[in-house]
């Protein structure tokens, strides 16, 4: 037979013989199970490489850059002009505390200089009134100007075009701050009062910054191609021997880093458990279709098309249909992902850069492994089905194990997990818990469904025709039950959490998160500055002691920290950045200046100062994770320690440290290791004593307080009040957030709805696999004179008892899943949900009855000789 | 053309060995038409599956078209059944996703032929299915489903001809008309023809009718003989 004309022969049958099947609906189910395949992963990864980058865009609007470089003194210039030469925008800040007078007063400010490039990202809100609506503009002040937050005006009796006085220099005032991008940036230099920016020529002028001033450098950067300023972060790192770090925002704010990794983990989960449960379902079409060809393979043979041609005109028939899943999915992909965008235009605020072509490869390549892995192998298990097969229906192919597909399938989620978190860790978790999960339900399955051992089909009840069949098809419904009960798991899963996420996100920032930090505040002070909130309806919050103390030893020795937290460890959150500060907040309060060490690296500053405190109580949102806390009936002599710090330093509960406060030593005895929010913009502490071990060695205390925007003149009287305390604002910090949370909560409404339409084809899959079987029993029972009725209600009976077991089987699953998914990777709080033990079981009864019924009810609306014609 | 040679088969079963043919001689000359009969399960069907190749035996030897069938893979067999073999099935086994026309161009395309559509067009009307190329298999009746398969069976000019039970799921009238159609092309295209049938009136048309029985051939009459009993 010619080559040529054979490839093409094979090309005319496979086309035909999909084009037919496709006709008459044999394929629909395998190509829309592609189909959604392609879309989900299509449609999550353009949608998660272009939130990606917008999250990027709009965090680097936090920082007003890209990338940002903190030092306490000038950075090496080279540094600049490498970036200059590779492209890069560049602007520069240089940030400390000074005092504005005006001819009427005066009051300590947060001074910024900024450059002529600043802001590289975001914009400056400015408006010519204070506590009015502002217009964005991309620059800051041009030189002889300042320009001032809202409050400072009334409390200096300033108008713009009024003389300000700073240091030696005197400048006009030139507009009203309403926001500026990287407000909530820096240490309390940058956060020590209301804003004053000026332009870094009039710096020299006002001769404030001396030697041993607290100051603060920051180099930003900025550059479209986020590739470019990895190497660049890469070229910093290496040659300046790690003395100098350019950082994100990621590293900049543990708090926007943590929403977005939380963020990031469940459309990756998402998006897995989509791919997963649409190979699941193409798994179950490819092995209907399979099934319902082994007479069609059969008849070719006879024909005498060889088993490489059987393998090639199937293998030909899967290509084809992939091609226009991936054209059919990457088109809805692209819809789906519009979709969500169009959805999140509101609090989208950047212009997205376009996609590029890897999601669209992604989408194409997960649709060819899910076919490799999923459907190909029940494929081309056909080429062995014997011709003989004509003449004798019961044959079937004997070579391939029926197992083969399963390990195939095994394989390719493996693969795709892998492929797709970039984990190993996480997948050999994954891999094993699914593992051992798939066995123990199994088992439990294979209980709920053990037989009797009672003989016949008991036709003439109901009930008992539906249970002698559960039983009769035992090890097929076992398979039946699993799939059913990771579809509802894999629900229940990702709907439960994302009700949990969302709830514990916006449970994190509520309304009335405090927007105000107070440190620096003494003891004798307390009482006065709960009486001026009560006199002005304030709620403030509980105060908490505050020492700056120093880890000297761990057991007697030297503490020997873990390498990795040198890289990368150099932002923390706002409150850690604060609390970082070496020097007491007394200092700060004063602006005499800011050491060296707070800026840069976390290591360093982890043990060289820490801002710890004392208390009875378990701070909001911190868990104890090994040990107890001590309550109200505590000892001195006990430290709880923060469980990543502990980590970090090797500690064990029961280690001695030893403490340097206030030039003292104190040792304690670690009791317990906590889990601690970072994100809840609440007061944390990396190290909590218990009462009466270092209360004597004199503490000032820290709060917090909401003022909303019509309440922030009060600021000026408290501060003028209580002038040694310093206030840290952090609207901007929690706005972010807030922005975040509720795009990524509109982005997993999205997901969860992608989720639920593949684990729907599942069902509808896994159903359709058993539909012949019973097609052919309950048309030899009509023929016998089984009337409707029964055979309906026998229908429903089976099918509701499977649902009903896979319910259980997958609330149980989704419980297990949820504890390990809340505890260790999403970092919440688990709780057993109770309306679920009785929600599943109804579920799975309901969905499977329906869907059971509606797909089989055919056999009772045709005539038996046509079921009994069609399936024999 | 086609011979056996003490071919047995044996399968297995849960209680030992059964034996459904058992040393089996057969002579088959070309374009000779053979009837085997027999009761059920009397081994006919399983005969002619190892005549074709479609299995294989347990022992002995069969060779077909001038090849040594035990001596060859499924895939050689495959390509020989390709070359050489016809069929024609008691269930028919049209594929149901196809229609007709596409049923008998099928054997055409996959040997690489061209002209399928042509030469299977010609078919379906020397059948007598002219206008009913384009019906699908459940369109049509059995005996229209029998002639498609019949004109498949000619599609490739196979000089042999395997049919099995023919007219088992057609009525009378219809299982002589077409038996007819069947004989007809057979001389047209002096084919050899290995008729299984336990209708010994159609076996009487064959030239030679070998009798099965419990797995042994228990006899032979050829249609010379038949005229004269």
């Amino acid at each position: 037979m010619p080559e040529a004309s054979g490839l093409q022969s094979l090309f005319t049958v496979a086309w035909r013989l999909m084009w037919r099947d496709w006709r008459g609906g044999e394929l629909r189910l395998l190509f829309f199970a592609l189909v959604l395949a392609v879309t989900s992963v299509t449609g999550i990864a353009l949608f998660t490489d272009r939130l990606e980058r917008a999250l990027l865009l709009e965090s680097a609007n936090m920082l007003a850059a890209d990338r940002v470089l903190h030092s306490p003194e000038p950075p090496p210039g080279e540094i600049n002009a490498e970036a200059v030469r590779r492209g890069f925008r560049t602007a520069s800040t240089l940030s400390f505390t000074s005092m504005a007078f005006s001819d009427t007063g005066n009051m300590l400010v947060a001074a910024k200089a900024v450059s002529d490039a600043y802001p590289l990202r975001g914009e400056v809100i400015t408006t010519m009134q204070p506590f009015t609506r502002g217009a964005p503009v991309a620059h800051g002040p041009p030189p002889g100007e300042v320009w001032l937050e809202s409050r400072v005006l009334p409390a200096l009796g300033l108008a713009v075009g009024d003389r300000v006085f700073v240091g030696e220099t005197e400048l006009t005032l030139g507009a009203v701050i309403i926001a500026e991008p990287d407000r909530g940036q820096g240490g309390i230099v940058d956060n020590a009062g209301p804003r004053l920016m000026l332009h870094m020529d009039d710096v020299a002028a006002t001769n404030v910054i001396q030697l041993g001033s607290r100051v603060s450098y920051r180099s930003l950067f900025s550059h479209d191609d986020f590739d470019r300023l990895d190497e660049f972060e890469q070229w910093v790192r290496d040659s300046f021997d790690g003395n100098y770090y350019i950082r994100d925002v990621r590293e900049e704010s543990e708090e926007v880093a943590e929403a977005l990794d939380r963020a990031e983990g469940y459309l990756l989960l998402g998006s897995l458990f989509a791919v997963l449960l649409a190979g699941l379902a193409i798994a179950l079409g490819a092995r209907r279709y399979s099934e319902r060809h082994y007479d069609y393979v059969a008849i070719l043979k006879t024909l005498g098309c060889t088993s490489r041609r059987i393998s090639s005109i199937y293998l030909l028939i899967q290509l084809q249909l992939a091609a226009m899943a991936v054209l059919l999915g990457s088109g809805l992909g692209y819809l789906v992902h519009e979709g969500i965008l169009r959805a999140l235009r509101a609090s989208l605020q950047v212009d997205l850069p376009p996609p590029g072509a890897q999601p669209y490869l992604v989408g194409a390549l997960t649709a060819f492994i899910c076919l490799l892995a999923f459907a190909l192998p029940p494929l081309l298990a056909l080429r062995e089905t014997p011709p003989l097969r004509v003449l004798r229906k019961d044959l079937t192919q004997t070579r391939f194990s029926d197992r083969i597909p399963y390990a195939f399938g095994i394989a390719g989620s493996i693969f795709l997990i892998l492929w797709y978190s970039q984990d190993l860790v996480l997948t050999s978790l994954l891999v094993l818990g699914v593992a051992g999960a798939g066995l123990l339900l199994s088992l439990v399955s294979l209980l709920f469904l053990a037989s009797s051992g009672s003989a016949g089909m008991k036709a003439g009840n109901a009930w008992k025709l539906a249970m002698t069949a559960v039983r009769r098809r035992r090890r097929h419904n076992v398979l039946q039950v699993m799939v059913f009960a990771v579809t509802i798991m894999s629900l229940l899963i990702l709907g439960l959490l994302r009700t949990d996420l969302i709830a514990d996100w916006q449970a994190q920032l509520p309304e009335d998160t405090p927007n105000l930090f107070m440190m620096n505040v003494t003891g004798a002070q307390v009482e006065d500055i709960e009486a001026f909130f009560a006199e002005n309806e304030v709620d403030a919050n509980a105060f908490y002691p505050l020492v700056s103390a120093r880890v000297r030893t761990v057991n007697g020795a030297e503490p020997e920290p873990a390498e990795e937290a040198a890289d990368g460890e150099g932002g923390g959150s706002l409150l850690e950045n604060n609390q970082l500060e070496p020097a007491d907040s007394a200092d700060a309060a004063t602006g005499s200046g800011e050491s060296a060490d707070a800026e840069g690296r976390r290591v360093r500053g982890r043990l060289s100062r820490r801002q710890v405190t004392w208390s009875n109580e378990l701070p909001p949102d911190n868990r104890v994770t090994l040990g107890e806390w001590w309550g109200d009936a505590s000892r001195p002599g006990f430290v709880s320690i923060d469980e990543e710090y502990a980590d970090w330093l090797d500690l064990e509960i029961g280690d001695i440290l030893e403490f340097e406060i206030n030039q003292q030593f104190v040792s304690a005895e670690i009791a317990n290791f906590r889990s601690v929010r970072w994100d809840n913009m609440q007061p944390n502490f990396f190290i909590i004593f218990s009462p009466g071990t270092i209360d004597h060695l004199g503490a000032t205390f820290l709060s917090t307080v909401r003022l909303e925007s019509g309440q922030k003149l009060l600021l000026n009287d408290l501060i003028r009040q209580f002038p040694t305390i310093v206030v840290v604002e952090v609207d901007a910090l929690i706005e972010q957030i807030q922005t975040i949370i509720s795009q990524v909560t509109s982005a997993i409404e999205l997901i969860f709805a992608l989720v639920l339409v593949a684990g729907a084809l599942v069902l509808l899959a896994c159903v359709s696999a058993s539909l012949d079987e019973r097609f052919h029993e309950n048309a030899i029972l009509r023929t016998l004179g089984a009337g409707r009725k029964l055979i309906l209600t026998s229908l429903l009976i089976e099918f509701s008892f499977i649902g009903a077991v896979a319910g259980v089987i997958a609330t149980l699953g989704a419980e297990g899943g949820l504890f390990y998914l809340q505890e260790q990777v999403f970092e919440q709080d688990f709780q057993l949900h109770y309306w679920v033990w009785l929600a599943g079981p109804a579920l799975g009864t309901a969905i499977i009855a329906a869907l059971g019924v509606n797909s089989t009810r055919k056999v009772v609306n045709t005539s038996p000789l046509t079921v009994l014609r069609r399936v024999v | 053309m086609i011979r056996t040679s003490g071919l047995t088969k044996r399968v297995p079963t849960s209680e030992g060995e059964l034996t459904i043919l058992e040393d089996i001689d057969l002579h088959i000359e070309n374009g000779e038409r053979v009837a085997i009969v027999g009761a059920s399960g009397s081994g006919k069907s399983t005969l002619l599956g190892l005549m074709a190749g479609l299995d294989t035996a347990t022992s002995g030897e069969i060779w077909l078209h001038g090849r040594k069938l035990s001596a060859m893979g499924e895939e050689q067999r495959a390509l020989l059944r390709a070359q050489a073999v016809g069929f024609v099935f008691q269930t028919f086994q049209l594929l149901p996703s196809l229609t007709a026309l596409e049923n008998v161009m099928l054997p055409i395309e996959l040997k690489g032929d061209s002209g399928a559509g042509e030469k299977a067009r010609d078919l379906l009307g020397r059948v007598g299915l002219a206008d009913r190329w384009h019906h699908y298999p459940n369109q049509l009746s059995g005996g229209e489903q029998q002639r498609v398969a019949i004109a498949r069976a000619f599609a490739t000019n196979a000089p042999i001809l395997f049919a099995d039970e023919p007219t088992g799921n057609l009525d009378t009238a219809t299982g002589g008309k077409v038996i007819d159609i069947l004989f007809e092309l057979n001389r047209e295209f002096d084919t050899t023809l290995v008729l299984v049938t336990h209708d010994e009136r159609l076996a009487h048309q064959c030239d030679r009718m070998i009798k099965l029985a419990a797995g042994r051939i228990a006899g032979e009459e050829s249609r010379v003989e038949a005229a004269h009993a």
